[in-house]
């Protein structure tokens, strides 16, 4: 990425976060939740690029979220930092294990196994009295760097965090999908065999994707469960999972930019589905997601791709 | 070089291979001569690993290869043509052909290329053309150029001269006629001895998964 690309970036991260600020309290907790849910479905996409739709992200968004939540109401570490940290790291970790019989399943296989693992989880927690069950627990405010915000000035410290990891982990995964590993997702969606007997191995790029995605799906549930300030098993339920998979079909798979701008754009059509239609607003959403599908099988940012050929059309 | 040992492979509970022992001496050129459903690609693909032998052992150099991956074939400068080609439509013939070096981080894939223009010079000709621009004949040449990219200790080649008009199979004839001389070490597999009897050194017959010597080949 050129100098000048990061600068624009740097400038378009400082608008984002001074916007986010200026916005009425419920606004910038929607925008925070799409941050988090965006970095969830980036880790997806990388998956979906290499031909893997998992059903089973929420086990790691449920992961993180549940790591912070312990750390700053069980063990007193409020450090946005070390959080961040512990909760990555503990995902990571647990995507190592399960990674190794995971990454050797492809199609229905894979989404299915990802997604009973979630489950799992999910029942586990729900039979944990210690955690709360169903209902889950509260998280504490977060700080930063021994500084202790406010009530509200929290919640504008964990905007800020996660626009300014949005915009450091997109440029990485864009710098990523550029990359000879990144390359190699596409290798194996096309055809494993070739990537296989050219040198590649298929089970080793899967597997790197899939733990870089649940790190990812860590950052989101740990963003989450900060501003929002409660955890609860329903992040590992399938229909979270299953959120994720609908942004990333929203958005598309071409950029990494396109799971963000997604997740910005599922949360508003979702709050105000609800308050128009507060019975059917999942019906809504549903042709919201048919439409995009018939007009526009490769998601939202086609739009972007067609206004970029039309451009260079034009030009040449 | 290469050694099979009693090697059985299956596929979907059919027996393709049965109880398969063959060798290739280094520097040799081995020919793997029978008809459609005789067995020669998954002789080739249980050698590369793509399919594992249910049992028996390939030996590649002395090291048992049964277990491991296909890629670290790759890694071992043993270079794969298949019989599809397989070339990726969408990259240029120069960037299918470096693929390998790229998966393998081979630090001479420049040399390597230039050493394969200077082989098939009408490869560089369409070097900047896509794929899936190319003739099923040019492809084939993509192909072979591909696999002569990390295939300096072995090539193995499937049905080099199938489907394939009779000048590029002439010229295909003539680069293998070459890497010979160079002294690779090469199996081609074909369907019987037309374009390459005057080609091997060695030859079997492969019938119905079983594979034999020929011996006026041999």
């Amino acid at each position: 990425m050129k100098t000048r690309s990061l600068a624009l970036l740097f400038v378009f991260g400082l608008v984002v976060i001074a916007g986010g600020l200026l916005l009425p309290q419920w606004m910038s907790y929607l925008f925070t939740i799409a941050m988090g849910k965006g970095l969830v479905v980036l880790g997806l996409v990388l998956l979906m690029r290499a031909g893997l739709v998992s059903f089973g992200q929420g086990l790691y968004y449920c992961v993180g979220a549940y790591v912070a939540g312990m750390l700053t109401q069980f063990v007193g570490v409020t450090d946005i930092l070390v959080i961040m940290l512990a909760s990555v790291a503990v995902s990571v970790a647990i995507a190592a294990i399960i990674g190794l019989l995971l990454c050797r399943y492809r199609e229905i296989f894979f989404a299915m196994f990802s997604m009973a693992f979630s489950m799992i989880l999910y029942g586990l927690l729900v039979r944990n009295q210690f955690l709360g069950s169903t209902d889950g627990f509260n998280v504490a405010n977060p700080s930063l760097l021994g500084w202790t915000p406010g009530a509200e000035a929290s919640s504008d410290l964990v905007l800020i965090v996660a626009v300014f990891l949005v915009i450091v982990l997109g440029a990485v995964a864009w710098r990523y999908l550029k990359s000879l590993s990144g390359y190699a997702g596409e290798a194996v969606r096309e055809n494993e065999i070739r990537l296989e007997y050219l040198g590649g191995s298929v089970f080793r790029v899967v597997y790197v994707k899939y733990i870089i995605a649940a790190g990812l799906a860590a950052i989101g549930g740990t963003i989450t469960a900060l501003v929002s300030g409660h955890v609860d098993p329903e992040m590992a339920y399938w229909t979270t999972s299953g959120e994720f998979v609908f942004i990333a079909l929203m958005g598309g798979t071409a950029h990494v930019a396109a799971p963000i701008v997604a997740a910005v754009l599922f949360e508003a059509l979702r709050t105000y589905a609800f308050a128009v239609s507060p019975y059917t607003w999942q019906m809504i959403l549903g042709f919201a997601l048919l439409a995009i599908i018939l007009f526009m099988p490769s998601g939202l940012w086609s739009l972007v791709e067609r206004f970029q050929n039309k451009k260079a059309r034009k030009t040449s | 070089m290469l050694e099979l040992k009693n090697v059985t492979t299956e596929i979907a509970g059919t027996t393709i291979l049965r109880d398969v022992s063959f060798s290739v001496s280094k520097g040799s050129m081995v020919g793997l001569i029978g008809r459609n459903g005789a067995g020669k690609t998954t002789s080739l693909r249980s050698i590369m690993g793509l399919i594992k032998p249910k049992a028996g052992q390939v030996l590649i150099n002395g090291e048992d290869m049964t277990n491991q991956g296909s890629y670290e074939r790759a890694g071992m400068s043993i270079g794969y043509m298949p019989e599809d080609r397989r070339l990726v439509p969408d990259l240029t013939v120069e960037e299918n052909i470096m693929a390998p070096a790229w998966a393998c981080q081979l630090g001479n894939a420049e040399a390597r290329l230039a050493w394969i223009y200077e082989m098939m010079p009408e490869v560089e000709s369409f070097s900047d053309r896509r794929a899936l621009q190319l003739s099923g004949g040019q492809q084939k040449l993509v192909a072979l150029a591909r696999a002569m990219m990390t295939g300096t200790n072995l090539l193995l080649l499937d049905e080099p001269f199938e489907g394939v008009a009779p000048a590029l199979s002439r010229r295909l004839a003539s680069v293998l006629s070459t890497l010979k001389d160079e002294g690779l070490t090469v199996l081609l597999s074909e369907s019987d001895q037309s374009h390459s009897a005057d080609l091997v050194d060695k030859a079997f017959q492969i019938e119905r998964g079983s594979v034999e010597p020929i011996a006026s080949l041999t």
